[in-house]
């Protein structure tokens, strides 16, 4: 997850239209629409030339964001780019093979009452 | 590397969570402390867009007794909190008015809950996100915001204006107090927990 550093507020304004970083594209090319809270990652693969769509400096930074575990959410916060744009960046990336999504599966021996148990002694301890 | 992982079969296996996020949603109409409630409670400010009030939002945005607001959250607030080193707790606050209903289902998928902020100089804002969250079949608490200058009622009279089931939790809470808001999540946690305890038993 990212370091807390960065999330800084912001003036937050955009300066191009927000889906001229995806070359007009509003739908992610896979198709399929990643939750707020899913959680990407970088796969290790390198990023080869030949790679379609060439890499933008919008996927650049997001592809940097994704060196550690973090989610479409907060990508979308770190860039100031609209979740929507995010989306469309990702499922390029996750096409290419060089990020991917890390499928969110509680250890089987722990039950929903285990997670909100821990849940309520987090928020207790703020 | 690379001749151990096939890109397209994803035969390496999905790489293992580093941690758990979970959400809740934080509800309620234009003006009613939703901004306030995630910037009290989160580890950071909330990321927001706010658009200026023109005269286009005449007629749409209710102003009454939120003169002073110039501008409204027409994007996602949220905030993130840390707890331990595995599971992170994400705040999304839903845009107020039922212009902005069509991004509900989107932010609710994978609710745990929510908090529905009431402001009881303007209780039918509410009715919305109670209606909603209610077909949906997901937990809510209503947390009364102690606004300086609202009349103070009895949580009991709020429950019947609403028109509340008896287990959903109404409490008085000041957004902008991180000890309230504290309670108010664990509230609805708890409510959550107790739902989850009461369907497992059924089986």
């Amino acid at each position: 997850m990212p370091p807390s550093g960065r999330w800084r507020p912001r003036d937050y304004g955009p300066v191009v239209r927000p889906y001229a970083v995806t070359g007009g594209r509003t739908e992610p090319a896979d198709g399929e629409v990643l939750d707020l809270i899913a959680v990407v990652v970088t796969t290790g693969r390198a990023v080869g030339p030949d790679d379609h769509p060439p890499l933008t400096p919008e996927h650049r930074r997001i592809l940097g964001l994704c060196q550690q575990q973090i989610t479409v959410a907060d990508l979308a916060a770190d860039t100031t780019l609209p979740v929507g744009v995010v989306r469309v960046l990702l499922a390029d990336l996750i096409t290419q093979g060089v990020v991917t999504v890390v499928r969110q599966r509680p250890p089987a021996q722990r039950t929903q009452n285990e997670v909100l148990q821990e849940i309520l002694n987090g928020l207790r301890a703020l | 590397m690379g001749s151990e992982r096939s890109d397209s079969s994803g035969t390496a296996g999905p790489p293992e969570a580093a941690f758990t996020a979970y959400k809740l949603l934080i509800a309620g109409g234009f003006g009613s402390g939703k901004t306030t409630l995630v910037g009290a409670i989160s580890e950071v400010r909330p990321l927001r867009t706010e658009e200026t009030l023109t005269t286009a939002s005449v007629g749409l945005d209710d102003l009454s007794g939120v003169a002073s607001k110039s501008t409204t959250t027409v994007a996602l607030d949220f905030g993130r909190i840390t707890m331990g080193s595995k599971v992170v707790l994400y705040l999304f606050g839903l845009p107020g008015q039922e212009r902005f209903s069509f991004m509900w289902s989107e932010l609710a998928y994978g609710a745990l809950g929510a908090v529905i902020l009431a402001d009881v100089r303007r209780l039918d804002e509410c009715f919305p996100s109670v209606n909603y969250f209610e077909s949906r079949g997901l937990p809510f608490v209503v947390a009364i915001n102690c606004f300086d200058n609202a009349p103070r009622y009895d949580p009991e009279e709020v429950r019947l204006a609403l028109d509340l089931d008896p287990d959903v939790p109404t409490v008085l809470c000041d957004a902008r107090e991180v000890a309230s808001v504290k309670q108010v999540l664990i509230t609805l946690v708890e409510t959550v927990a107790r739902r989850t305890a009461t369907a497992g038993s059924r089986r």
